[in-house]
């Protein structure tokens, strides 16, 4: 251990690297060479890539834990870039990786369930033509996925994020050929990007308020964002600018402000509702489903749509200084966990079952970390990843089976075609089974633990508020807003163990009605058959009776059973068995400052703890009552009843057809006019206007270019006659030489010459007419002074024009005396000395003083 | 002035301007070379009056006696289809577009010389040999001597040029093979070359 | 000898240049274009001499104006030649017909 410690310091810990680039070089390989390789060649690389990447993980898992789960191993790949911040410093944002506790066993969720996810595709797509590439998508979303959660920033987060929403694309249009498919992975990609717009203005409102976008950087700085920013009136809004009618209404007398920390909490959300289907942003999810069910177990239940949480758990610091945000999360959470289950009542479809019994979870986990339970939440993250992945696999399981006999994918997973499979799949069926327990509560499996801790936060919860700075009130949780949370999720447990069991009921018990599919075929097993020789579908669909599957698919089936099971305990709070939570600890105790329990209910925990009981108990006696004893009677009586209501509810209450009236339907017209705009301007005017310019132009030089010698003569001729104009006329052009004006303000003025040329000059302010004539003048001016020159200038042929100049001198600044003008040596007689002067030397006494 | 000098003036500027007028207007082209040969004569007589008596001889020898000639020559090489047209000399409009342009230019250049006029300065007197051929030849075999050597090469390479552009294909037994037809021009040129029959056809007749 | 202004020599040569080019714009007879390209060379040697006149320092004027009569004694030449050239192919010397290169 300590040779690894050595091997491996926190600092450098390149352990994961191994994590990352297994996958990455197993997407590689199956990727460029997979047809080449065979399906056994694949198969081991994908599943060798997966299997080193958990054992790595776990290894990390055991180093970061002898610590006690206190340090973090971080591993710098290499500098990415440097963005300028606000005051001008240099905010590095670097390849960097960190594994703490949270993220280490997220790890070891992603690469073991993903492991045993391909353990079970390998059998599951054996027949698929696409095997290779199904792999490599595989493989590089447990890569992207894995950047998504060991990232140590922010953008390698984001590179994390947008990695798994491609593969997400990737392998839910992963039979692309059919239209359905292919716009399934359309929505979800198109649905993922709406949020992914907020993950960016999150990350730029860190890098502008806090200037640093890494975890550690984020939470030792994340008090910067208790500054307040006004949100309305924005830009220039405000009574001035507006008519008063208008501004009455819009520019409140106060402006609206919030703390940074909403601003940053609630932009995050809208990423995480993109990728963890929240509402408004979760309808991708249930047409997810369309691809093939390894993909749905591993992405849409166990790791990318827990990558929101994740997110929120990562970032707490940030969360815990907006309530605001917090209600927000946690209300948005148990409402999707609301509709969502509503929905799950009536499908018949096993997948759609448990896709929207995922989004529903995801509400759970949303409460969770809403609530400030971060490591709560975070735990039902774990446990959901086990007991969703089981469920969806073995759903899996059940359909590989009805596909071989039916062949048409709708009615192999339609459930009432399903029924009495306990015979036929045994493990199948307890596998499942223990995976229903786990998600309805049964008390002691891990669903129980993980939700109920949910549940007990929520009611317990006390947020107590960051300090008001800058003239604002921070948002308080109004007292009543915890327990209501918990008795509407406490509604969605009970709804939740409905439907669960009744999927399961209605699939693995009763009478297999998917005899009726196929003509004429006899139920060797069953005593009588109700339908025997009706035909409900046209032609005949032959096929095998349901075959349990093989090991490969089963085997992940009983671990992730027995997970589902038994994984509670590593978080039982209440009887006070919990390593996890130990280990978790270190990583969310800055939470506690904020998040407290309320006074008074010490005492009511396991009273409460009666009530999600209650919910198991009341859900499953439910369903057991309504699809074991009566066959479902009770469903077909409330159709018949309340068909609408029914109906509506089955649609999944038109909420995809809402979005497609108004948010697509707007897109969609935006389209039509910019190809309206396209056609009309684009190519109709400016096309046409363009090419219409061109056309003439073109006819214009034509004219010129006609091949008659007597054009061009014509046009020669043209230009001998503008050239003899030009030499003809006179041509005034005066140079102004100022480069003495400073010192003694003198300009000297040149007229260009020219042939024949005289000059007359106007303005100089001189009298002197005999220097007027000249080409040349020089004219001087005081400090200040301007004056217009004008030139006249006739050549040989008479014909005059003329050209003003006005110079001038600047002023001078006060103060400063006009430069010394040049002493002209005045006239004084000359000392004549007296006295006898040598003859040849009185001519030398003349001359004036300094030129002797 | 004297006023022999002017009216000897004004005679040669009617020759010169009604020359000229008389090519340029002038249907049947023999009419233009008598009009280009007027002009000439008249240009010559100008140059009397400048001190260019070398030059007088030069001009009525060289341009009238052999370019006046050789477009005389052309002219009557051509036959009757040297005449174009009716309606040849431009449009209408262009016509007296060029009538006014020509109006225009040399009221022009008249008023130009009347505004100065009271400028016109007298003409200096000449050195005694300006025009003689003493003078130009002393120069033109002096100074000028490479221009002269070259416009003699100019004239023998005009000569080949002429020739040469002039002549056309014509059959040799050197060049082309014995069997094989000279190009054909197309039939309208072969009855051109038989069909105008004035004997002045420079062609030999076409073999085959 | 003579006591005309040199300047009215100018203007003549100024007028029979207009001549010259007017002609050769306007005419569509290939002959008569040559013989006003003549007429134009001739008012260029006019203006020569009668500069020369003015300032009779050397010669120059008046043997450019002999050089100008020997080049255009070989365009007129060739010129003719073309002519007859473009006869044989064309059988008309009327100018608009030398259009083959033309679109």
């Amino acid at each position: 251990m300590e040779a690894l410690h050595k091997q491996f310091p926190n600092e450098d810990f390149a352990l994961i690297a191994i994590v990352l680039l297994l996958p990455l070089i197993g997407a590689f390989v199956n990727g460029v060479f997979g047809k080449r390789l065979g399906k056994d060649a694949v198969r081991l690389m994908a599943l060798s890539a997966i299997g080193g990447s958990f054992l790595a993980s776990a290894l990390t898992f055991v180093m970061l834990a002898t610590q006690h789960g206190e340090g973090k191993l971080s591993w710098l790949a290499w500098r990415w870039m440097g963005v300028t911040g606000r005051m001008g410093q240099t905010i590095p944002v670097d390849v960097k990786f960190s594994v703490d506790a949270m993220t280490a066993t997220m790890m070891l969720v992603v690469t073991g369930v993903g492991f045993l996810i391909h353990l079970y595709s390998s059998e599951y797509m054996r027949k698929d033509p696409g095997y290779h590439r199904f792999f490599s998508y595989l493989n590089l979303f447990c890569f992207s996925m894995l950047v998504l959660i060991t990232a140590d920033n922010l953008p390698v987060l984001f590179v994390g994020w947008e990695g798994v929403g491609m593969c997400s694309y990737l392998l839910i249009g992963f039979w692309f050929t059919e239209e359905k498919n292919a716009k399934a992975g359309k929505k979800a990609f198109v649905v993922n990007r709406i949020g992914d717009f907020g993950l960016i203005v999150a990350m730029c409102l860190l890098f502008y308020y806090v200037g640093s976008v890494h975890w550690d950087g984020i939470e030792k700085n994340a008090n910067a964002l208790l500054t307040p920013i006004k949100i309305w009136p924005i830009g220039n809004l405000s009574k001035e600018t507006l008519p008063a009618f208008l501004a009455t209404i819009l520019i409140p007398d106060k402006p609206v402000q919030v703390y940074g920390a909403t601003l940053v909490a609630l932009a995050l959300f809208l990423g995480c509702a993109g990728k963890s289907a929240q509402i408004p942003l979760y309808v991708w999810l249930p047409d997810a489903m369309a691809g093939p069910t390894p993909v749905s177990a591993l992405i849409h239940a166990a790791t990318m749509v827990t990558a929101g949480v994740y997110l929120v758990a990562r970032l707490h610091f940030v969360f815990i200084l907006s309530p605001a945000a917090m209600a927000v999360v946690a209300v948005t959470g148990v409402c999707t966990a609301l509709l969502a289950a509503s929905i799950g009542l009536f499908q018949h479809d096993l997948k759609k079952v448990l896709a929207y019994s995922t989004v529903s979870q995801l509400g759970f986990m949303f409460i969770g970390v809403g609530v400030g339970a971060f490591a709560g939440g975070f735990f039902h993250v774990f446990t959901h990843a086990f007991f969703k992945a089981c469920l969806f696999l073995g759903a899996g399981s059940v359909i590989h089976a009805m596909h071989a006999r039916i062949h048409d994918t709708d009615k192999s997973q339609d459930m009432r075609n399903m029924g009495g499979l306990k015979r036929f799949m045994p493990l199948t069926r307890y596998t499942f089974l223990a995976s229903c327990f786990a998600i309805a509560g049964l008390p002691l499996t891990a669903g129980f633990w993980s939700k109920d801790e949910i549940l007990w936060s929520a009611f317990s919860v006390k947020i107590t508020p960051p300090m008001a700075l800058g003239g604002m009130t921070p948002f308080e949780w109004p007292s009543w807003l915890g327990q209501a949370i918990f008795w509407a999720a406490v509604l969605a447990a009970t709804m939740t163990s409905f439907y669960m069991f009744r999927a399961y009921f209605m699939t693995f018990h009763g009478n297999f009605r998917g005899w009726k599919i196929v003509k004429g075929w006899k139920d060797p097993h069953a005593g009588h058959d109700d339908h025997h020789g009706h035909h409900e579908e046209t032609g005949p669909l032959e096929g095998p009776e349901p075959r349990e599957s093989p090991a490969a698919m089963t085997a992940p089936l009983v671990i992730l059973a027995a997970f589902a099971l038994f994984a509670g305990f590593l978080y039982a709070h209440p009887i006070h068995v919990e390593p996890l939570g130990h280990l978790l600890e270190g990583v969310f105790d800055d939470a506690k400052r904020v998040v407290g329990e309320r006074p008074g209910v010490e005492d009511m925990m396991w009273p409460m703890m009666g009530a999600g009981f209650a919910a198991f108990l009341v859900g499953t006696a439910a369903a057991m009552w309504v699809y074991l004893n009566k066959a479902g009677a009770p469903e077909r009586a409330f159709a018949a009843r309340m068909p609408g209501l029914y109906r509506l509810i089955y649609d999944k209450w038109r909420i995809d057809e809402l979005y497609d009236a108004t948010v697509v339907g707007m897109v969609d017209a935006l389209a039509d006019i910019f190809t309206m705009a396209d056609r009309w301007l684009v190519d109709g005017v400016l096309a046409r206007l363009t090419a219409a310019l061109a056309a003439l132009i073109g006819t214009l030089l034509r004219a010129v270019q006609n091949g008659r010698v007597q054009v061009y003569a014509a046009s020669m001729l043209l230009g001998l006659a503008g050239v003899g104009w030009f030499l003809a006329a006179p041509h005034a052009e005066v140079v102004v030489d100022d480069t003495e004006v400073r010192q003694s303000g003198q300009i000297k003025l040149s007229a260009a010459p020219g042939y024949g040329y005289s000059f007359h000059w106007d303005g100089l302010g001189q009298a002197d007419s005999k220097l007027s004539e000249r080409s040349d003048v020089t004219v001087r001016l005081e400090p200040g002074e301007k004056k217009d020159v004008t030139v006249k200038v006739k050549n040989a042929f008479g014909l005059e024009t003329s050209k003003t100049v006005s110079v001038s001198r600047p002023a001078l600044p006060p103060g400063m005396k006009p430069p010394e003008q040049p002493k002209v040596p005045s006239m004084v007689r000359p000392d004549i000395p007296t006295g006898e002067i040598p003859g040849d030397e009185i001519h030398k006494l003349l001359l004036p003083k300094g030129a002797q | 002035m004297k006023p022999f000098d002017l009216i000897f003036f004004g005679l040669c500027t009617l020759l010169v301007l009604l020359g000229g007028v008389g090519t340029v207007a002038a249907k049947n082209p023999i009419r233009g070379a008598m009009g280009l040969l007027m002009s000439i004569v008249g240009i010559a007589g100008m140059y009397l009056q400048l001190s260019a008596e070398f030059l007088a001889a030069v001009q009525i020898i060289v341009y009238a006696g052999a370019v006046v000639v050789l477009f005389l020559f052309v002219i009557m090489l051509l036959g009757p289809q040297a005449t174009t047209a009716a309606g040849t000399a431009g449009t209408k409009p262009s016509r007296y577009f060029g009538a006014g342009v020509f109006l225009l230019l040399t009221l022009g250049a008249m008023s130009l010389v009347w505004r100065t006029r009271s400028e016109i300065a007298a003409i200096p007197k000449p050195p005694a040999n300006l025009g003689t051929i003493e003078g130009i030849g002393r120069e033109l075999f002096t100074t000028h001597v490479v221009p002269f050597e070259l416009s003699g090469a100019l004239l023998l390479v005009a000569v080949v040029g002429a020739i040469a552009v002039a002549r056309g294909k014509q059959a040799d037994p050197t060049r082309d093979e014995p069997a094989r037809k000279p190009l054909d021009k197309g039939p309208e040129l072969r009855a051109a070359v038989t069909g105008t029959g004035d004997g002045h056809s420079p062609h030999v007749k076409e073999a085959g | 000898m003579s006591t005309v202004p040199v300047e009215y020599f100018l203007v003549v040569a100024a007028a029979l240049f207009v001549v010259g080019s007017v002609g050769f714009l306007l005419r569509r007879n290939l002959l008569v274009l040559l013989m006003s390209i003549e007429l134009m060379l001739n008012s260029v040697n006019l203006t020569l001499v009668a500069y020369n006149r003015l300032r009779p320092i050397n010669h120059d004027g008046q043997n450019l104006a002999f050089f100008v009569i020997a080049v255009a004694a070989a365009e007129a030449a060739v010129g003719l030649a073309i002519v007859l050239a473009f006869f044989r192919v064309r059988k008309t010397i009327h100018s608009d017909e030398a259009n083959l290169l033309k679109n």
